[in-house]
Parts: structure tokens; sequence; C-alpha cells
């Protein structure tokens, strides 16, 4: 009984079941169970013609989310190889979540690419049938491979742990046992062991990791036929997007425990993690600007068409969300600038940007006026910088703000680059598509209700998964890291 | 073996679209309707593009007929994951509908936009099930997939096949007079309906065709040869 009481904060979750908690099951488990009649009865029975896709969208919302999902699941080999490949004992109590976060994320992701096939059934042909030079059988390889890893590394991070809990709960012991495998030896020389091959495991997921994301980029990327994909530079992108978003996601997850099922981790744990995320950004930023500089420059007519439209054209507010709102405002919340740096900043803004917009008001389109089409219009050179940076210093004024907790500010700040990091996705898969090399008309796309029902669903899906795995196990290691 | 390859002259195209509607009929395509067309989903096997150049009253208009470029570096088979479309002996590239997993992959993969996808399970309005192509070859592919004009289950990927069920009565013919199929042996159906003759088809290695002739013409050009996917279309332009 004393036992139970000292481990108390770490195992309240698993014992209580309140209001609350069912509540929201419920809730996700309606909304899973409607995404799931809805693709029955129409995309499995009527067909993809349900969804917004057409020629040449080919690919949508399903493969947007494919992508970014690989992307997500990078949060768990970070962490992981932090605390057993570098040593970094303080991570060692988020690991299983990261790792537990990966897991699901590379679930969602195949399942994401099993509701984009036409025809789901013959989905073993993968196996069957699977041809070696496609870049889509390497990612079929590289994804198992890193399930496989993710699943070993879940296990054995945990198994000590649900040992523990098979001794303090009787009640729950067939549960603990089934989780362990049935492998319950808790001999210090089982648990050395159970250390060395997480170490190992740990390296080997580093490089497996850079692999998937590569292989992920290389999909879209190693096809002459879609200039907007066909760079040497998306791989390597989408490795540095996978480890900012996958790190961000990590950061939500763990304030989400701690606030939510208030699991006791420690503020400066979320503190030190918003750092990493500050120093990966503005390597994402600078890829980011590597791209576009080599496009615009260059401005080769088939690739210049699709920056054009996706920089100042049609996808404009998705490609500025995902700079300012999941860039810039993220890196300076995390930054933590005090009220004072933050109001110089936007005085030196305006500074800057007011002789620019004046001098240059092509390339600052009002954004007012589409907002707003009745409103009489200020010229775009006193509209930037009077409304764009007051709200975007007022935003940092709030989100920043010094007295906050780090899992709130630091929260914020993820929730806004996962964000920015799933706009991102959706402007790399999406434009190019619909600039056919040949004249052909250009391509549209809009999702459907379908499709954003179904996404939504696998959403909450993967939340489900999440909350439930915290009834069955501890999410924090019950050991003091 | 033959080099099956077109030569479409594109001073001699009408527009007149004769080739689409006959490749229509001859490959049961399926039926879109307004509806679907405005969403951008009809499936053309053979189609028309328009190229219209400079600005009124200077424009210059060219229709270009798009089949499948039957490609000897074939992007989409480079991609397909399931080998569901391969380049076959005589080096058409053949779709197996039965093997298909509706990735679209290869859609994406084509740079001639030659593919296309049933979004819908294939439906016509009566009476158009009669006209259905009677003429089907018994043949399946090697996997034994079903190819060629057959009705397409929902959810696979489809596309011009030269017309392989001709080629195959063709190669039926050839054998029961104890000879190689050759030049001259079948042409496509868009081949046989232009009323302008503009569309050649036959054997691009044989010096005595007229595919070999024209397909070295200086008028010859490919489309996106840049890309290096050896197009086995050729157009005659210039005029």
């Amino acid at each position: 009984m004393q036992r139970i009481k000292s481990l108390e904060g770490r195992l309240q979750p698993l014992l209580r079941i309140g209001p609350g908690y069912l509540l929201g099951v419920l809730a996700l488990l309606a909304i899973v169970g409607w995404a799931a009649y809805v693709y029955v009865v129409q995309q499995l029975r009527l067909g993809l013609g349900v969804t917004g896709m057409n020629t040449p969208t080919y690919w949508g919302l399903y493969i947007v989310n494919f992508v970014f999902f690989v992307g997500l699941s990078a949060g768990g080999v970070i962490v992981a190889s932090l605390v057993h490949a570098f040593n970094i004992e303080k991570f060692k109590s988020v690991a299983r979540i990261a790792e537990l976060l990966a897991l699901s994320c590379l679930l969602l992701a195949i399942l994401f690419i099993t509701l984009d096939l036409g025809r789901p059934d013959r989905l073993f042909n993968l196996v069957r049938y699977g041809r070696l030079g496609s870049p889509l059988i390497w990612d079929v390889i590289v994804i198992s491979t890193y399930l496989l890893v993710s699943m070993a590394y879940g296990y054995f991070g945990t198994r000590l742990d649900l040992v523990k809990c098979l001794k303090l709960f009787p009640s729950r012991r067939w549960l603990y046992r089934v989780l362990a495998l049935g492998y319950i030896d808790d001999s210090p020389r089982a648990v050395a062991r159970d250390r060395k091959i997480l170490k190992a495991l740990a390296v080997i997921a580093l490089p497996l990791a850079v692999a998937l994301h590569s292989v992920t980029a290389w999909i879209l990327g190693l096809l002459k036929a879609k200039p907007g994909w066909h760079s040497a530079l998306l791989g390597p992108l989408f490795v540095i997007s996978a480890t900012v978003s996958g790190l961000a996601l990590v950061i939500l997850a763990v304030a989400f425990v701690k606030r939510v099922l208030k699991l006791p981790i420690k503020e400066e744990l979320l503190e030190d993690l918003g750092r990493l995320l500050a120093l990966a950004i503005p390597v994402l930023g600078y890829f980011l600007f590597a791209e576009l500089l080599t496009v615009t420059f260059a401005a080769e007519p088939t690739k210049i068409a699709i920056f054009e439209e996706m920089i100042v054209g049609k996808w404009a507010p998705i490609f500025w969300l995902d700079l300012i709102l999941g860039l810039v405002l993220p890196l300076v919340i995390l930054l933590k600038p005090s009220p004072r740096l933050i109001l110089a900043g936007g005085a030196v803004a305006v500074l800057v940007l007011t002789p620019i917009a004046y001098l240059f008001p092509r390339a600052f389109p009002s954004l007012l006026s589409r907002l707003f089409p009745t409103v009489a219009i200020l010229p775009t050179w006193v509209e930037y910088p009077l409304v764009w940076i007051t709200i975007l210093v007022i935003a940092l004024l709030v989100l920043a703000h010094p007295r906050w907790a780090a899992s709130t500010r630091v929260g914020v700040a993820a929730f806004l680059v996962v964000l920015g990091v799933l706009a991102e996705r959706f402007n790399i898969v999406v434009p190019p598509e619909l600039h056919p090399l040949l004249p052909y008309p250009h391509g549209v796309y809009s999702p459907t209700w379908v499709e954003y029902t179904i996404v939504a669903g696998v959403y909450a899906l993967g939340i489900l998964f999440f909350v439930v795995c915290s009834k069955l196990f501890p999410l924090v290691e019950l050991e003091e890291g | 073996m033959p080099r099956w390859g077109m030569v479409i002259d594109l001073d001699k195209c009408t527009a007149c679209q004769a080739c689409v509607v006959a490749c229509r009929a001859e490959n049961t395509v399926p039926f879109a309707g307004p509806e679907e067309s405005a969403k951008n989903r009809p499936i053309f096997w053979m189609e028309l593009l328009a190229v219209i150049e400079g600005e009124y009253p200077r424009v210059r208009g060219q229709f270009i007929p798009r089949p499948c470029m039957h490609c000897d570096n074939p992007p989409c088979v480079q991609v397909c994951p399931v080998n569901a479309t391969w380049k076959a002996e005589d080096g058409l590239v053949v779709q197996d509908y039965d093997r298909c997993i509706g990735c679209r992959y290869c859609m994406v993969a084509c740079p001639y936009g030659a593919r296309f996808f049933n979004w819908y399970r294939p439906s016509w309005p009566t009476p158009l099930p009669q006209q259905h192509n009677p003429d089907l070859s018994p043949h399946r592919l090697p996997t034994g997939g079903r190819q060629g004009p057959e009705v397409r289950p929902i959810g696979v990927v489809e596309k011009c096949t030269f017309c392989i069920h001709r080629l195959e009565k063709a190669k039926q013919r050839a054998q029961a007079e104890g000879r190689d199929v050759r030049d001259g042996d079948y042409v496509t159906a868009c081949t046989q309906t232009c009323p302008a003759k503009a569309i050649f088809f036959g054997d691009l290695d044989d010096p005595t065709s007229q595919v070999y002739k024209l397909s070295r013409s200086r008028r010859a050009v490919r489309l996106l040869e840049e890309l290096g996917t050896e197009p086995r279309v050729y157009y005659l332009s210039g005029g």
C-alpha cells in the first residue's frame, strides 16, 4: 500500500476513469464511427469519385496527411536517441510518450495510404507483387521496418513498468501479462539486457528515420513529370520538416498529458524540448528559402508558374500561414523575448516594411480588401505595418508571456508549428499537381465533405488510441529518470 | 519483333475528333456525363489537345491528338508498386486491371497525362451498353488479368493500349499463316478512322514501312522529348 501511494502521481490516470474521460472517449468514438460509416457508404461503395480528386489532381488530402503523419512520427526517434544514444537521461520520462506517438502516427499514415487506394481490397498486392524498383515499395519496406523497431522500442522501454504494475494491481494481472508478452522477469540481469537492447534500437532507429523521411520525399521528388516536386532538396527538406513537426507533436502531447491527465512532468523539460524545437525551426526556414531562391532566380517556366501560384496566387494564404504563423511566430514565442524587445522588433519591422511596401506595391497584395471587400481600402504600405504588424506584435505580447507556464507557452508554439507543417505539406503535394506539362486545362482541387469527414475520423482515431493507451500502462516512467 | 509506333501528321489533322470517338467506341471507354466532366473526370484514351499561341488577332491554334506514347522509357512503369503496368515483350505498355491497386502513382508520374482513373464504377446510359465492342479477344495478359477494351472494374487505372486486342488477332492470323506478325498486319482504331489520313501506324523498325520513313522525316518531333522518355508517337509539324 505504501508503494502505491509513492507512485500515486504517476499511476493516478491508470486507476481512475472519470466522467470527463468517458465523455471524451465517447465523443471520439462517435467521430470515428461516423467517419467509418461515411467511408463505407460513400467512398467504398461509390468510389473515389466522392472525393474532390480528379484529373490532374490525382492525389489530395489523403496523401497530404500520409506525408504529414509520416513526418510527425519523427518525434519518437528524436527523443529515444537523445535518451539512449546520447545518454541525456532527463528526457527519459517523456521517451514513452514520444514512442507511443511515433507508433500511432505511423499506423495513421498507413491508414491514410489505404484510404487513398482505389482498390483497398487489393492492398495485399503490395506484398504479393511488390516491385522493388518503385519508390512506393521502398516506402512500404522502410515503414514496416520502422514500425517493427518502434514496437520493439516501445515494448522494451515499457516492459519493466508493466511488471511493476502487474505486482501492484493483482486485479489487472492478465492485462499486464498480455502487454508484457508473458516476459515478466525483473531481475537486474533482465533489466540490464533491456537497456542494452534499447540502446541498440535507438542507434538503429536514427539512420532508419532519415531513410523513412527521405524515401517518403522521394515518392514525389524523383518524378520528372512534376517539376514542382522534382528537386534534390525535397529529401533533406522532408527530414527537417519531420524533425520540426515530430518534436512539436511530442511537446503538444507532453503538455496535454501534464495539463489534462495531470501527470507529474517537470516544466523545465518542456522548456528544454522547446529549445530543441527553436533550434530546428530556423533550419527548416533556411531549406525553404534555398528552394524558393533557386526557383525564383532561375525562373524556369515550368516551376515558376507553380511557385507564383503558391506565393502570391491561389494558395498564398496557406503559404503565408505556414511561414508566419507556423514558423516565425512560434520561433519568437519559444525564444521568449521580453515585451520591450517585442515592441522594439515591431517598430523596426514597421520602419523597414513601410518603404519596401511603398516601393514595391505589387509584392504586397491587399489582404484587407480581400477579407472585407466593402470597406474603404488602405494603401498596402499603410495596411501592412498598421494592421498586420500590429496584430503580430499583439499576438506575440500575449503568447510569449514570460509569466506563463512553459507547458502553455511552449505548447501553443508547438501547436502552431504542427499546423504550419500541415500547411507546408499541402503546398508541397497539391499545387505542383495542378500544372500539367502539356497544354491541358489548369487543375483544380477542393476537398469534399467526405474527405474532410474521413480525415477528421482518422485524427480522432489517433487521439483515441493515445488516450486509451494512457489507461493501459503508465505513460511516464515509474522510476525517476 | 515489330516496334509498333505511330506518326500523326499535324498538318493533315483537321481536329474533327473522329479518332477520339472511334477510340471510345472501340475500347469501351466509360461514359462520364456533363456533371463528372465538369469535375475533370472524363476518360480519353485518345484526346485532342488544343495549343493556342499568341493573342487575338494574331492567334495560331494547333490541335494535337494525344494517345498513350508507349514510351521506351516509361515513367509509369518505373513507379508502379505492384507490376500492374509493364512493357510487354513487343514494347507496348500494358495495364492489368485485375492487379492495379488504384494508387494513381503512374498517373502522377506520366508527363503526358495519358492515364485515367475510374473514379466511379464505369457506366453508360442506355442504349450505349449494347454498343460495347463485341470483338473482345479471349486473350488475357500473362498474369491472367483483364486488359484492353474489357469493361473495367471500379477504382483502377486505364489507358490507350494501341488496340492490343487487334494486335492479338493479327498475331493469331499471322501464326495461322506460319509467319511472324509484321507491319501492316493491323492498325489502331484511330488510324483506321481518321478521315484526313493524318494518323499512321506500323513498325518503326521496318525500313519499308511508312512510319519508318515518316518518323525519320525532318518534320518529325515527339512530345516532351527532353524528358528522355523515348515516346513511340511521332508528330509531323511545321507547315
